[in-house]
């Protein structure tokens, strides 16, 4: 039988009031996330145009918002000669549209390899510098800080182009930038654990050191660095495009949101917005996306 | 013993830089790339390769290059002791002159950034933190995730199709001032103020409007995460006993309010100090997308040109840079919290 | 308004607070009268809802909670019906409180002396200079010695009892006519507590205020309080003047709770013979070393004790005393400064890191804090397998059976093995944990403070299972302790510590009965008896010890005690003091005691 009755949370426990739409956000991340995926692995293929390929050389707008339900119709109908361009082409004649939903797979692929290859580092340092401090996990810590005290972006961007423009060149050096703070969420979240109770009692019974640190310390940490791949993930997306962008990601014709961007920003001066604001609407959705999937799992974490 | 704690902190920081530097050296002469190829042409005859490897001195040992990078060996070239920090291989002109002119640049938009962003931020934070699950916490909050998730460079693009194009309010983005203008005379390097020593206003504010579009960008990217954090600690200040108490022995609620937000100033100095990279990072694309000539792009340069002293002159630079915001705001979160001891 | 209304009134006070799915209302319907100049307690179990009744009354609720119904009349108007500047007026300067964990309601970026000025500036014109005075005035009046220095100082460099006397500083500093003390000694130390009561009920007899005590502790009702509300299922079950209560309670509920203090075996444990110690201590010491200082802090110096076989000895002693130390070291979990520890006839401190985790399965410990000792994401299951695996393997059916044996001998019902901690209670868990300890058969068990996160209604019954425990298995107990009425009722000697030294050993009849030691008598005088007619307040108590615990950063020269110890002579300041041997298994550390220059005190009922 419980020894108490539920009183008020006191204390410690910090209540912070759920956003209430907490589930119609949650749900939108969701959305934009499993839609993400499956244009990830569908995406190249289902585009009325071949990502890759260009038809015509010249710039054309989308249809007008009055245009679109006639061009639907003719769609279905059979009575068009060639798909239309439904978020027009870039000046070179690729199809903006295909592109689009060609470029997750690119991204996706680079951010989640990305993700799980800096996680694994980051948590099983992180495991060590948390639960042995010596002077040699000090000094771990001490590289890992200098390579995060550094702007990202520039570190990136020297990896990327000095090592030559590929997916996975791309991927080792995001692997790099995200890695320490894999390793400092972990190794923080390992040394809380560690002065815990549970952990001594462990010690008092027999237990080894690393039969503790393995049994009882990693599983118990490994939650914030789960919950934080989804954020990575988005920044990675992020990271890439941005690389793309100024020249320094992946090579072109490889759909790529951010260097569709590029590409199309010679255009914006002439008033051709469509090639970089469809590219660049699908970059903000997705990140965003995978921003709120992240907060709400770091929400309901928190509420244990 | 907080002269001790600077000293000892500065101390650590110089050992932090001077591995950095030594770590990119290496680096950037292990990978792949080929400098020398992107300099002289892929169609070069083995001599005008050579020659031009030997000018760049890449025909020496690795680690005779770096001693001549730190200085070891001044009759051959100056190099960090003496104070240089080398000669750009792509335009010839002395490293350190060229980052001081772009180095200032950068400095003005971040900093004129952070400063729109914090006076935005700060009251719209709190006003989501007074009032916790109401719909304008609710807006604040999705606001937060979303502005924080965007991507700087696009939105800086479509900044420039709104208001250039569209609607004629924004210059060309084709630099610090339209390119009509003669720039003053470059004395502290920053635009805004050296129009201003020059004595000429209406450059001032040309500058101003140039700038208009990139800092709104910038803070725009930089607000999200800002909001997000203010609203954060407000929320746990709130929340915490001494709150609860000051209410329970009846201090008025401007009282309470200030013990909270002085409460929920501490934790926000870590948050700047991730920022500040992050700020760093946006600030690179924001100025490539107005052609601002910041450090930002001149790194952009230095690295699609494979010109490695202007590369290790950039992450010198920076880091050291970085490394003293980080010693500043260690000290500022060390004064505001008296439960910290050095 | 006539002289004999009540001060505060209230009605059907209702508070709850809204989960996903559900609403749950710690308080229901709550009604009761305050008067003036009286003191009342509310007693009920942890989690009752007594802080927030407290809280309702000022009209504040924590968060997410919500005041839903009820009347709070006070001063003939209803304080859950006042606009916000109305009621926070009334707040502060006619109610005030004190809470629970006073260096969490400290701000703790502001001196407290700012603080304490703040409160009064809020409810009276006063410049800051005339509050800092005022400040320094009412820490004085609650017994902070140098109040101006004290008034710089920043909350978390204050002690648990200087914080809550910092507290009620604030809290009276406008003479409230009421005052509500919230749990205000949970966590202080016995002899800081009762000094803080003493205090505070002086204090608030000088300010004329009425208050309103809530606690779990019935020995804190008894010894100060006028008058009794039981709190239970989130109503007021009973009220009652307090020597009725005590003596003819009326509510089911409130025998149930009264029972469990009154019905004891008035006997002492009978003494085990055997003698030599299977364990024992052999000038055991330890300090540990100051981060940035050539300091250390001795936290044990020179602790010699000995357990027999079936023996349990108490190690008893507040904060600073060393006992979880001594215990810790025991279990080698610290490695000693010097001295060693000896099992069996063998030094274990010697052993190297294979041998001494053979040993362990010998050796167990009980900790203080049951969910903190417990992986949470594992089942009982896992937690009992755990050390059978580490020293046993076979295999896991047979390991199966014998965790649900030891579940049985623990009184608990085999279906536990799929539960996870967070679902089960205190003192279900800590009961795991007693099986946990037991299931490899061990010779020797600590017991770190194993009741003290419990309620007082289930402590004795773990208490209860340990004995019995120790009688079916005749292991042997090393019991950590500041709660005496456990030590009593389970060990057969006791050693009472100080600041790292015992300072006076015997049989728990011969120490509990007739203390010699000054610091002995003071911690059994200072342990509140449930008994209100010899209520503390109304007698002059002899052995009270004044000031705070010394630091074992910087230990005294000469007795230890000598800052607080109301027989104190010059000699005693500046001789250190020794053990000395009494004869029959007993042993003091005080000259003057040993000289007989101190009367031994009357033998009194058993504490």
């Amino acid at each position: 039988m419980p020894d108490h009755v539920p009183d008020l949370p006191l204390g410690d426990t910090k209540y912070i009031p759920p956003v209430r739409k907490a589930d119609w956000l949650m749900r939108i991340g969701v959305a934009i996330v499993t839609l993400v995926i499956f244009l990830a692995i569908f995406g190249p293929h289902i585009g009325p145009y071949d990502p890759t390929r260009t038809t015509i050389r010249i710039a054309v707008p989308p249809p007008g918002l009055t245009e679109i339900p006639g061009l639907v119709a003719g769609w279905f109908g059979g009575t068009l000669d060639h798909p239309p361009h439904w978020m027009g082409t870039d000046a070179n004649g690729y199809d903006i549209f295909s592109r689009v939903i060609a470029a997750p797979r690119t991204d996706l692929k680079i951010a989640l390899l990305a993700n799980i290859l800096s996680l694994s580092v980051g948590v099983f340092f992180g495991l060590i510098a948390g639960y042995w401090r010596n002077w040699a996990t000090e000094l771990l810590i001490r590289v890992s800080d200098v390579l995060q005290s550094f702007p990202v972006f520039i570190l990136a961007m020297v990896l990327v182009a000095l090592a030559g423009r590929s997916a996975t060149n791309i991927i080792i050096a995001l692997a790099f930038v995200y890695t320490p703070i894999y390793l400092r969420l972990t190794r923080a979240e390992v040394m809380g654990q560690t002065a815990r109770g549970f952990v001594e009692a462990a010690r008092a019974m027999g237990n080894s050191e690393l039969s503790i640190a393995l049994r009882h310390v990693l599983p118990n940490s490994l939650t914030p660095a789960l919950i934080q791949s989804s954020v990575t993930i988005g920044f990675a997306i992020l990271l890439t495009a941005g690389l793309s962008f100024v020249g320094a990601g992946v090579r072109p014709p490889t759909p790529e949101w951010g260097l569709m961007i590029s590409t199309g920003a010679n255009q914006i001066v002439l008033g051709e917005w469509w090639p970089s604001v469809f590219p660049g609407l699908a970059i903000s959705l997705t990140v965003f996306g995978f921003a709120v999937l992240g907060n709400a799992l770091e929400r309901r974490y928190e509420q244990g | 013993m907080l002269l001790r704690y600077i000293i000892r902190r500065m101390l650590i920081g110089v050992i932090q830089l001077f591995c950095l530097v030594i770590a990119i050296f290496f680096l950037i002469r292990l990978l792949p790339a080929d400098p020398v190829s992107r300099l002289v042409g892929l169609n070069s005859s083995p001599e005008g390769y050579a020659q031009a490897a030997r000018q760049l001195g890449l025909d020496r040992p690795l680690l005779e290059q770096l001693g001549i990078y730190l200085g070891l060996f001044p009759d051959v070239a100056p190099g960090l002791l003496q104070g240089s920090m080398g000669v750009s291989w792509a335009t010839g002109s002395s490293i350190g002159s060229e980052i001081a002119t772009f180095l200032p640049v950068t400095l003005q938009l971040i900093t004129l950034a952070f400063i729109l962003a914090f006076i935005v931020s700060i009251p719209v934070g709190m006003l989501g933190a007074l009032n916790p699950g109401k719909a304008v916490d609710k807006g604040v909050f999705v606001y937060s995730l979303f502005a924080g998730s965007q991507p700087e460079f696009w939105w800086g693009l479509l900044f420039v199709y709104v208001f250039y194009f569209q609607l004629g309010i924004a210059p060309a983005p084709l630099g610090q001032l339209s390119p009509m203008t003669m720039p003053p005379d470059p004395v502290t390097g920053f635009m805004l103020i050296d129009t201003l020593i020059a004595g000429d206003p209406s450059k001032f504010f040309e500058a101003l409007h140039h700038l208009m579009m990139p800092v709104i960008t910038l803070a725009f990217i930089l607000s999200g995460p800002i909001i997000k954090m203010v609203r954060q600690n407000m929320l746990r200040a709130l929340q915490s006993d001494f709150v609860l108490y000051a209410n329970l022995i009846g201090l008025p609620r401007k009282r309470v309010a200030r013990y909270a937000l002085r409460a929920a100033m501490g934790p926000s100095m870590t948050l700047i100090g991730i920022l500040y990279g992050f700020m760093l990072s946006g600030a690179v694309l924001v100025e490539s997308v107005f052609s601002l000539g910041g450090i930002g792009q001149y790194a952009i340069r230095s690295v699609l040109a494979f010109d490695y002293p202007a590369i290790q002159g950039v992450v010198l630079v920076i880091t050291a840079i970085s490394l003293v915001v980080y010693l500043l705001l260690d000290l500022i979160h060390a004064a505001i919290e008296p439960r910290i001891a050095y | 308004m006539n002289r004999d209304d009540p001060l505060l009134r209230v009605r059907n006070l209702k508070v709850g607070y809204e989960v996903p799915g559900d609403l749950i209302v710690p308080v229901e319907d709550v009604s009761f009268d305050l008067n003036p100049h009286e003191v009342v307690g509310l007693i009920g179990d942890a989690g009752s809802g007594k802080s927030t009744t407290a809280l309702a009354l000022t009209g504040l609720a924590r968060q997410p909670g919500r005041i839903m119904g009820g009347s709070v009349t006070f001063g003939g108007r209803d304080l859950l019906t006042l606009p916000d500047d109305e009621i926070r007026a009334i707040r502060g300067r006619d109610i005030g409180i004190i809470v629970q964990n006073p260096r969490a309601a400290l701000n703790p970026m502001l001196r407290v002396g700012r603080q304490i000025g703040f409160a009064y500036r809020a409810h009276n014109d006063a410049t800051a200079a005339d509050a800092r005075a005022h400040a320094i005035d009412m820490l004085r009046l609650v017994g902070i010695n140098d109040p101006e220095r004290r008034v710089e100082a920043y909350a978390h460099e204050l002690s648990g009892g200087m914080a809550q006397r910092a507290l009620i500083a604030m809290a009276l500093s406008s003479r409230p006519r009421l005052l509500i003390a919230d749990e205000p000694t949970s966590g202080l130390d016995v002899t800081i507590q009762a000094q803080f009561l003493d205090e505070m009920w002086q204090t608030v007899q000088k300010t004329g205020s009425a208050m309103l005590l809530v606690t779990q502790e019935l020995g804190v009702i008894a010894n100060f309080c006028d008058r009794v509300l039981v709190l239970h299922e989130g109503r007021i079950v009973e009220d009652a003047p307090v020597r009725r209560f005590f003596s003819a309670p009326q509510h089911p509920y409130s025998r149930q709770v009264l029972r469990f203090y009154t019905d004891r075996a008035s006997g002492y444990p009978e003494q085990v013979s055997g003698g030599g110690g299977f364990l024992r201590t052999d000038a055991l010491t330890k300090h540990f070393p100051l981060r940035n200082s050539d300091k250390v802090v001795q936290a044990v110096d020179k602790v010699t004790i000995s357990v027999a076989r079936g023996e349990a000895v108490g190690l008893v002693g507040e904060s600073g005393s060393g006992k979880t130390t001594v215990g810790r070291c025991l279990m080698r979990l610290e490695h000693p400064t010097s001295g060693a520890v000896i099992l069996d006839g063998q030094d274990i401190t010697a052993l190297n890191a294979a041998e001494m985790r053979k040993m362990r399965s010998r050796m167990q410990i009980v900790f203080q804090d049951p969910f903190d000792s417990v992986n949470q994401r594992w089942t009982v299951a896992d937690i009992l397998d755990e050390p059978l695996r580490v020293h046993e393997g076979g295999d896991r059916a047979a390991r199966r059976e014998r965790a649900v044996a030891a579940l049985r001998q623990v009184d608990l019902d085999p279906s536990l093995m799929i539960a996870r901690p967070r679902d089960l209670g205190a003192s279900t868990l800590q009961r795991i944990n007693i099986a946990r300890a037991l299931i490899c058969n061990p010779d020797f068990v600590v017991l770190d403070e194993p009741t003290s996160v419990l309620a007082p209604r289930a402590r004795n019954s773990l208490i209860a299972l340990l004995a019995r425990l120790q009688k079916e298995l005749g292991i042997s107990y090393l019991f950590v302790s500041h709660d005496l009425t456990t030590v009593r009722y389970l060990c057969q000697r006791v050693a009472v510590m100080y600041l790292g030294q015992i300072v006076e050993e015997g049989s728990v009849e011969q120490v509990f009965t007739a203390p010699q030691h000054p610091y002995s008598r003071a911690l059994l005088s200072a342990h509140l008896m449930p008994d209100p007619t010899r209520r503390r307040v109304d007698n002059p108590v002899p052995a009270a010890l004044e000031g705070e615990i010394p630091s074992p950063i910087d230990v005294p020269k000469g007795c230890y005690l000598a800052s607080r110890c109301p027989h104190v002579t010059d000699t005693c300041r500046v001789n250190p003091q020794i053990l000395t041997d009494l004869g029959k298994g007993r042993a003091v550390r005080c000259e003057r005691v040993v000289n007989g220059e101190i009367a031994p005190t009357p033998e009194s009922d058993d504490a």
